[in-house]
């Protein structure tokens, strides 16, 4: 089901100041995606799922989901929560640990009078689908992090929602166990045909989980988009900057060429990805991932893009060559194939093809 | 509908506001207004004539002297005991450690007045069981052992606050950091130098509350010096009050007042010291997160003798009065136990007890204010723990304090104060009177456990049940209710024992009609009558078990897992 948001805000006051935690926010989620909600802490993440699901009462805004407006500020139309339909995993499982698995889980159903039979045919169908057949009876109390994780994954399935949200479902597990289940979770949802909504502050889980991603800063929307091209194509400093590792160097346009832009920077000028909205003298920022610094060897001097640096660290990390190199004072980092025979104090030259050199504004 | 609950919350805090305050601020306001008037059933006009009557009487000097040895007297026994104990059992391999929890927990339900007149059954000059005793022992035939004497209070009164302190320093030494001690040892400190280098002044804070929190309850306390005190004509300041507002017709409440003045501002004053600690101890004592617990430390030789120290003290706090009350209940006079004593063993004072209608009224009194006020406090105990957990606005911290200040009241003295309120309504005289009074001063004692019940009721649990499609009253009944029940058990639990055996206020607001068991004890004592009442004092400890045991019963039935469908 699709989900409209319009102009929403949401005002906290406190100790006699306002914080904007939902700016006039605007967003279209698409029916049967997984979109992700990606910002740093604070920016509001929480309190837009809240204000989706109807646990927090924006100040301003509409929001639609299907065809039900289920918020209106303009209107006065404010659906509870309870009707709303939804399905959520919050962030602490909220397990209820009075109840066993089997009540957990049939706890939708039975607030929506479903028949007893049916109840226990879909509970175990849900329980089996997230792998927990014959935890029925255990107390809520006595489960695992991952268990519960799943156990609250049921419950929110287990009333066939159009939509379900998740805030932060993974935070609360170890670091391999949270690959795991990230993968399962995309399975999960992708094989549902499902709208999720999953906000995240950790950028592999958006980018590695999601259909969609909108990244957030201070209350608002700053860029949505498929993950890679969010990662390539950013046209914003800071989301170029959160998605993740980048060298971003300040540069002045020079020239607007057929197929690129040129800029002057710190170390030197380069060819860059064509940007059409900005024009020579405009200050700008360069964005360069350490994964598109390429070792150039034999003759440099005829190429594009091409700058000689000195290797000021390096650390082998397996997979790849991790450091820094220094070209005029200014130091960027690097990543690169770990068969290079490259070390600490050498002078080389780099290059980088245009096409990732990444102009932001902002 | 959010609109509609946003209006219930905000009728909700300032109503419950209205209600404490008026619980709270009432007794202390009318009592000051009464120590500033000319007489309990008028006004009159402003005068200092009662401060100038209480505070120029030559006796009090002395009686000062008195209530400050006997204060901080038996707040250093009970907190000194206390930590002894709470190191013994958390830190410690001593054997049978269940014994502490017991310690801690059923001297509580001993009625403070009935610890203190066994004492005075074991131990007065005249025909104390152990006078006797010593007695029979060549050499010892003048021997008396003065129980009604200040070293007799400060050990009696450092007994009843034993549990009190030992709540506090037990959890605090539980949670103590264990890598503190480890690096002293490190350092090359031994056990004893840690101790008392580390240990101890890392757990000030807590030592510091326990130790104020016992001055609270022996400046308030009325038992001690009443039933140990006044017969050895040793007065404090709660029994000198008394004795201004029982001597018949001269009743002075005025003076009461004005003298009750100091005591409560001394009691609200430490009050505020301790709430600074506590708030402050957080900061100090260490949760580990690591979450081991902290090594044991090997008693080795000492184990045993150390062992028998708390076996005696736990005799002394519980099985010694009740043995010694029902002893005393069966026989026709004070003799010790032989087989003569055991010939003439009766059932004679309970018969008496059972036929006198006082001793019945007061019994049917006390079980209604214990049932009925335990139930009403509870109930006004939910809706504030509620609002001071879980609306956390800058009104739900008024109601905090509010509700926090009762936790001050000196009962004597707070009695003095509703007098002056209650003289002026139709409650004067009546049950209701002292329900109010007791609900007024005992207030935190159900605020807490339901506080700390609404702390672990995550607001997540509550809100993905409205996300699970339940209304908020299916959201009250099946979430919210049933995680509270251990709270508002272990509340109504602490309420109703604290009403059942309730003296203090009972002996300023009873009138007769309201007699109430801890009431008609004290006249019992007073009037010497020990068989009698020791009959009905075990009558009284069977009461406050049996609402223990039906609390937990119902308790039970709200299983904490609902089980099926
Ligand atoms: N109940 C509240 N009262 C006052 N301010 C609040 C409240 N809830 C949230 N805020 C503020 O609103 C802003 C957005 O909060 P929100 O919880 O939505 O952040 P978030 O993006 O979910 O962060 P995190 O990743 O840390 O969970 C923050 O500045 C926060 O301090
Ligand atoms: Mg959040």
């Amino acid at each position: 089901m699709e989900i409209k948001i319009k102009n929403l805000s949401k005002y906290y006051y406190s100790g006699g100041k306002t914080i904007k935690a939902l700016d006039n926010v605007s967003l279209s989620i698409p029916a049967n995606r997984i979109f992700t909600l990606l910002g740093p802490s604070g920016c509001g993440k929480t309190t837009l799922l809240r204000c989706i699901v109807g646990l927090e009462a924006p100040d301003t805004g509409e929001i639609e989901i299907g065809d039900d407006v289920v918020l209106s500020t303009e209107k006065n139309i404010f659906v509870p929560t309870e009707n709303r339909g939804l399905g959520m995993v919050f962030q602490t499982y909220a397990i209820w640990p009075h109840m066993n698995v089997f009540n957990n889980v049939a706890y939708p159903l039975q607030t929506r009078k479903v028949p007893k039979d049916i109840i226990r045919s879909k509970v175990e169908k849900t329980l089996r689908f997230v792998q927990l057949e014959g935890f029925e009876d255990r107390p809520a109390t006595k489960l695992s992090g991952g268990q519960q994780q799943r156990v609250a994954l049921a419950r929110a399935l287990v009333a066939e929602p159009k939509v379900i949200l998740f805030d932060e479902p993974l935070s609360n597990l170890d670091a391999k166990l949270r690959e795991e289940t990230r993968k399962d979770l995309r399975v999960f949802l992708t094989e549902l045909q499902i709208t999720a909504i999953y906000v995240t502050h950790d950028r592999i889980e958006a980018l590695s989980l999601s259909d969609i991603v909108a990244v957030m800063n201070k209350g608002q929307i700053v860029e949505t988009g498929e993950p890679r091209n969010i990662y390539l194509n950013a046209n914003h400093r800071f989301v170029a900057d959160f998605i993740g590792r980048t060298n971003l160097i300040e540069a002045t346009v020079t020239s607007q060429e057929e197929s690129v832009t040129t800029v002057d920077c710190a170390i030197g000028r380069l060819a860059c990805r064509k940007r059409a909205d900005i024009k020579p003298g405009d200050r700008v920022t360069l964005c360069l991932r350490p994964e598109f610094i390429r070792l150039k060897r034999g003759n440099a001097s005829e190429a594009q893009n091409v700058f000689n640096g000195q290797i000021k660290s390096l650390v082998f990390i397996g997979e790849a060559f991790e450091g820094e190199i220094t070209i005029h004072e200014s130091q960027l980092f690097i990543k690169t194939e770990p068969h290079s025979d490259i070390e600490v104090g050498d002078r080389a030259n780099f290059t980088v093809d245009p096409d990732h050199c990444l102009l932001v504004t902002r | 509908m959010e609109k509609t609950m946003v209006k219930k919350r905000s009728v909700l805090t300032p109503t419950l506001i209205a209600i404490v305050g008026f619980l709270t601020v009432c007794p202390i306001v009318m009592l000051v207004f009464g120590s500033f008037s000319t007489g309990l059933g008028a006004f009159g006009e402003f005068t200092l004539d009662k401060y100038i009557l209480g505070y120029t009487d030559p006796e009090l000097g002395g009686i000062i002297v008195n209530t400050i040895i006997f204060v901080l007297g038996s707040s250093m026994v009970a907190t000194g005991l206390a930590l002894f104990l709470a190191y013994l059992n958390t830190r410690t391999d001593i054997p049978f450690k269940f014994l502490f929890r017991i310690i801690s927990i059923i001297p509580m339900m001993i009625p403070h007045i009935l610890f203190s007149v066994s004492w005075v059954l074991l131990l007065n000059p005249s025909n104390g069981l152990i006078n006797l005793f010593l007695r029979q022992i060549p050499g010892f035939e003048d021997l008396a052992i003065n129980i009604y004497s200040l070293p007799g209070m400060i050990l009696v009164e450092g007994l009843l606050d034993l549990p009190i302190a030992y709540l506090i320093l037990a959890p605090a030494m539980a949670s103590f950091d264990i890598a503190l001690e480890e690096s002293s040892k490190v350092c090359g400190g031994t056990t004893l130098r840690t101790l008392f280098r580390v240990t101890l002044p890392v757990l000030r804070p807590a030592i510091l509350a326990a130790f104020i929190l016992s001055l609270v309850r022996s400046l308030a306390s009325f038992a001690v010096p009443s039933v140990i005190g006044m017969p050895g004509r040793i007065y404090v300041l709660a029994t000198h009050i008394y004795q201004s507002i029982a001597t018949g017709f001269a009743a002075d409440f005025g003076k009461a007042a004005a003298i009750g003045m100091s005591v409560l501002a001394t009691s609200i004053t430490l009050i505020y010291i301790y709430r600074y600690l506590t708030s402050e101890g957080e900061k100090y004592v260490t949760i580990s997160s690591r979450g081991y617990r902290p090594t044991v430390i090997e008693l080795k030789g000492a184990k045993y003798p150390l062992f028998s120290v708390v076996g005696i003290l736990s005799m002394i706090l519980i099985v010694l009065p009740v043995l010694v009350l029902f002893y005393t209940s069966l026989v026709p006079y004070s003799m010790i136990p032989s087989a003569k004593a055991f010939s003439m063993m009766s059932w004679k004072h309970w018969i008496e007890v059972v036929n006198d209608p006082i001793s019945l009224l007061s019994l049917k009194n006390s079980v209604f204010l214990g049932v009925v006020g335990a139930t009403l406090g509870v109930m006004l105990s939910v809706f504030v723990a509620y609002v001071i957990v879980k609306i956390r606005s800058h009104a739900s911290g008024i109601l905090e304090s509010l509700s926090f200040l009762s936790f001050s009241f000196p009962g004597i003295v707070i009695g003095v104060g509703f007098m002056w309120f209650f003289v002026r309504t139709p409650l004067y005289a009546t049950i209701w009177a002292l329900l109010i009074g007791y609900i007024a001063t005992y207030l935190p004692y159900g605020v807490r456990p339901l506080a700390s019940a609404f702390v672990q009721v995550h607001s997540h649990l509550e809100e993905s049940s409205q996300v699970c499609g339940a209304g908020s009253f299916t959201t009250m009944r099946r979430i919210v209710i049933p995680l509270l029940i251990p709270g508002i058990v272990s509340g109504w639990i602490l309420m109703a024992t604290m009403f059942v055996r309730e003296l203090t206020l009972s002996v300023v607001l009873s009138r007769p009609g309201t007699e109430v068991l801890a009431v008609q004890i004290f006249r019992f004592a007073e009037d010497g009558l020990w068989g009698q009442l020791s009959a009905l004092g075990i009558m009284m400890i069977f009461i406050s078990t049996a609402l223990v045991l039906l609390a937990t019963l119902v308790g039970m039935k709200f299983k904490p897992v609902e089980e099926g469908e």
